[in-house]
Order: structure tokens, then sequence, then C-alpha cells
């Protein structure tokens, strides 16, 4: 490609000057200067049209956005979370900890399945929020919230436990911050294909791993402590 | 009370009214900066942030003072202090008001009405380059050393064409006292133009504001500290209350230079058209007439800002050839006229 060539840009004199062309650059800082100082009088939730004021202004977050998990409740205050593990199996980022149970004796009204999860772990410091557990969830119990101030202390505060993703549902209940119900599944959709068995995992590369991660590799495959009376 | 007595108290509140003006402006510039660009600013210490020039004072000063192993210790020492002294000693000799009359007794608002007023502003203006001279040698780094070498260049040839417009002033007033420049420029000429230096020296007055400018080593004419290539420029080594000196000299030197603009250029602490002594009190007069020059002079503070966020860096020889081959001929010409207009006139 042959280079074009340079031109040369002749000046007029008044740009040669450069005082005009200075006035003209004042004319514009001061429309800019003008137009936020006005704009710092107004009332709102910010003043500076380009900067928000992070604690006190707070951006609108979309209603479908991915932020902390919680564990919602039905309208009956049952947990609806039948601990499947779909949401475990789901995870790319393996950092959900399923355990299925049974409700004890005299407890069954507090779920809304037949079986429970005895234990449920997120542990936030490898979540990706991709949202693929809140998509394989087939009772819509883990959804992704609007919270996304997730810094803690302590390492360990930050793998929540069934306790705060309930806790979570129950913050975001009292601010109306739900997330909308997903679209109901086209009922002539194709059948969907029953999965084979999740791969376990070669035993050697878990123990490479070593310590709490290998724990948590295995901990993705959900165990069955009792099987449930329909099976 | 004794003349020594009310001097002092001039000399005192003068220094902590110009100490006053460079901490605002410090904020100012922040601020303004900030709304020209369409940002915020710091407006966390404080309310609207104005703490936020005492928060950095604080921390400039609780921070450790170093001085590098091989600078010239004295010399490092030496060259904020040289930088800062004079723009502070600048203003004694700025009318920052007319007079006023407590108890019987007039007290003109000058520090001191020296009848070479003009050629001691030149003189520190010109001792104030050495502060930067000297802290770019002094510290043995080499963006220190270019900054001062920058510094020496760029500030010996400005005070050529500075003092060149300051001649016409003198040429059109027949005087070296700052306080008689202003007491001619009262009234109107033509009819209807204030008698200010401004109307009666236009290209005087361009040439002055140009060299200030560079004298004050302010955007367009930074190349001393040069961000983008020189880390800092002269004070790179400097640290703690050292770089503060500079930093805050600086700005003490902006206040001197817009006082020596109202007072040369825009007729002092007078209002244009409005004689002010007539209708008010002897006392209310005084104070007025401060308050008149104080907003003058901020115009001239907040155009400083205004001018730097606006206008690049020059590159270097650019400035060399602005300063050489335009301001210096202009200057001369200028001078010229103005000469063969007082003699023909007179």
């Amino acid at each position: 490609m042959p280079r074009r060539p340079v031109v040369k840009k002749e000046y007029t004199l008044g740009e040669r000057v450069y005082l005009v062309e200075i006035a003209k650059g004042l004319r514009l800082t001061w429309k800019h200067f003008v137009f936020n100082i006005k704009a710092s009088f107004r009332k709102g939730p910010h003043t500076v049209p380009t900067c928000w004021q992070y604690p006190e202004d707070r951006r609108e977050i979309a209603p479908i956005f991915r932020g902390a998990h919680m564990l919602q409740l039905n309208d009956k205050g049952q947990e609806l979370c039948v601990g499947c593990g779909m949401c475990a199996r789901a995870c790319p980022a393996k950092c959900i900890t399923v355990k299925r149970g049974k409700p004890a004796e005299g407890e069954e009204d507090r779920y809304a399945g037949k079986t429970m999860c005895s234990s449920f772990e997120i542990d936030m410091l490898r979540c990706i929020f991709c949202g693929n557990c809140e998509k394989a969830c087939p009772k819509n119990a883990i959804v992704l919230g609007q919270d996304y101030e997730l810094a803690e202390y302590e390492p360990g505060l930050c793998i929540y436990d069934k306790k705060r993703l309930i806790s979570n549902f129950l913050k975001a209940k009292a601010e109306g911050r739900l997330k909308p119900p997903p679209a109901p599944i086209p009922i002539d959709a194709p059948p969907v294909k029953k999965k084979t068995a999740v791969k376990k995992m070669a035993p050697g590369k878990t123990k490479a791993k070593g310590g709490e991660r290998a724990e948590k590799g295995k901990g993705t495959s959900v165990k069955e402590e009792d099987k449930g009376p329909d099976k | 009370m004794a003349d020594w007595q009310i001097d002092l108290i001039k000399v005192v509140f003068i220094w902590a009214w110009a100490l006053l003006i460079a901490v605002v402006m410090t904020w100012v510039e922040r601020r303004a900066s900030a709304m020209m660009q369409d940002r915020l600013g710091p407006n966390r210490a404080g309310p609207f942030g104005l703490l936020q020039p005492l928060a950095d004072g604080i921390k400039l000063f609780t921070k450790e003072d170093i001085i590098p192993e091989r600078a010239r210790k004295i010399l490092f020492i030496l060259g904020p202090i040289l930088f800062a002294l004079p723009a502070f000693s600048t203003y004694a000799v700025v009318p920052f008001g007319d007079k006023i009359v407590i108890g019987g007794k007039e007290i003109i608002l000058q520090v001191s009405d020296v009848n070479i007023g003009f050629l001691y502003v030149l003189a520190l203006s010109a001792i104030a380059v050495y502060g930067m001279v000297i802290g770019g040698w002094a510290s043995n780094s080499k963006y220190s050393i270019l900054g001062g070498l920058r510094a020496t260049a760029q500030l010996i040839s400005y005070e050529v064409p500075m003092g060149l417009a300051l001649l016409t002033i003198v040429l059109l007033y027949g005087t070296f006292s700052l306080r008689e420049i202003v007491l001619q420029q009262q009234g109107t000429f033509l009819g209807f133009l204030p008698n200010w230096g401004f109307f009666k020296q236009p290209v005087g007055f361009i040439i002055f504001l140009v060299a200030a400018y560079a004298e004050a080593n302010r955007v367009p004419f930074d190349l001393p500290e040069c961000e983008s290539e020189l880390v800092t420029g002269y004070h790179t080594e400097y640290g703690s209350m050292r770089l503060g000196l500079y930093l805050f000299g600086e700005y003490v030197n902006l206040v001197a230079l817009s006082a020596i603009t109202v007072s040369l250029f825009f007729g002092g602490w007078a209002l244009p058209y409005v004689d002010m002594g007539k209708f008010l009190g002897p006392v209310s007069y005084g104070i007025a007439s401060f308050l008149v020059f104080f907003l003058k002079q901020a115009f001239f503070l907040f155009l400083f800002v205004w001018v730097r966020w606006t206008v690049p860096r020059f590159r270097y020889d650019q400035l060399m050839g602005l300063g050489w081959k335009a301001l210096i001929p202009l200057g001369l010409v200028n001078l010229f006229i103005t000469a063969l207009l007082v003699q023909l006139t007179t």
C-alpha cells in the first residue's frame, strides 16, 4: 500500500498568533466549568453527570443482575431447595457443596419438597457469578441476587453457608429486591435427555491438589445421606 | 499606636493573608480543574473538601525528610527556601488597598511604599530562579538537573520581555513606586475608558502576562517540572516539607504575580467609574478598597488555573522561539512606540 504523503497544515495568521485560539479554548473549558458548577447544585443521586459518588450514589441494578447468591423460600416460608445438587454439577468453578438430607420428624412443613439440603455451602472466593446454578436449579431455589459488596475481613467468612444464603433472601425480600421468576419453559420443548453420570475425577488428581480443595472437589458430587422414600 | 506597631500589624496581616490565599488556591486549583474536566475533585475533607490543603499539609509535615546521599546538602536545603522566600517578600511592596483612617490616624494599606517598588519586584523574581536552579543542581539526579537547566534557560529568556513590558509602564507613569502608579490610574481617559494600564498598554499587558506565566512555571510554560518528561523536574528528589515549600511557593508566587498585574494594569484598588471615597466612611472605604483589590486579584488567580487546564505544554524549542523571536521584538517595538507617544504628548 502506498503511503499517503504527509500534508503539513498551513496555519492561518490567527492560528499562528495563538491568542485567539487560546481564547477559544478558554471558552470551551469555561462552558464545562459553568455546566458542572450548575450541576453540582442540582438535587439528585449524582451531581456531576459523569461521576457517581459511590457509597452515597449507587447505580440502579438490573433485575437479572448476578450478585451474591440466596436460597429462596416460597410464600409459606418453606425452603424450596430439595438438595438435588444440580447446581453443584452445573457449577464450572466447583464452588458449591450440597448435602442432601431428609427433614427430621415433625419438621416436614419447613420444607417444600420431600427432601432438603442438610448443608449448602458456596465458596464465594471461587464463584465466577456465571449464573449456571440458577439455570440448573429445577425448583428455582438458588438465585443470584443484587448484592455486590462481598468483601470480608476473613477468608473463612467468604464461604456462605445455608443460614447466610437464606438470610440473604430474607434481606432481599424485605427490601423488595427479589428476582422475578424465570420464564416458564414451553411444554412442547423436546424432552431433556437424561445425562450420564458425572465422571468422577481420577483419584490421583484430587489428591494432588491436596487439603481442603480435594475435599471440596469431592463435595461437588452429591453425597446422598439417605435415599429418599420415592427411590 | 506607634508607627512600628502599625507596620508590624500590616506585615503580619498581609503575610497571613497571602498564605491563606495560597492555601485556598491549592484547593481552587484542584476543584476548578475537576469542574473543567467533568470530575468532582477532592470533596471529602470538610465542607466541599475545603480542609484538603490542611490534610495535605499535615501529610507533608509528618513525612520522613530525606536528603539523597550524593546531594549537596547545604544547597539542597537552600533550594526551597530561596524559592519560597522571594515569593513571600514580593507582597511587601504591593498596594493592597488605598488607606484606612482609624482613630484619626491615616494608615496606607501597603507594607512599605518604597520608591523603587518596581525594581524590587523584578529583582526578587530573578532570585526565585535560583531556588529552582540550585534545587535541581544540588539533588544530583538526571531529571532534576534537566529541570534546573530548563529553568535557567526559560527564566532568563522570559525575564527580558517582562522587563520590557514593565518599562513601558514606567514610561507611561514616570515613577517606580507601585502606589503612585495605582493613584495615576484613577479616572478615565478618552472620555469612557477607565484610566487603566491595560487600556493604555494592551500589548505590554499581553507580554507581561505571558512572561508572568513563564516566571511562575505554570502551564503552558511549566517545562522545568514537566511531569511527562522529567518526572517532576527540579524537585524530583525532594520530599516532605521541602517539597511542600516548593509547591506552596508556587502558589504564593501566583498570588504575588496577580497582585502585581492588578496594580500595574488594572487600576489596583479603584473601581472603574465610581469613586468609593465619596460615599463611604473612612474605615469602610479602606475595607472596600481592599476587597476590590482582592476581587481583581482573584480573577487573575482563577485565570492561572483556567489557562492551565486549557492549554497544553509547549515544546522546548517553541518556548524559546516564542520568548526570543516573538516577545522580545514585540516588546522592543512596543517600548519604542510608547516612548515616541509619551515624548510627543508631553
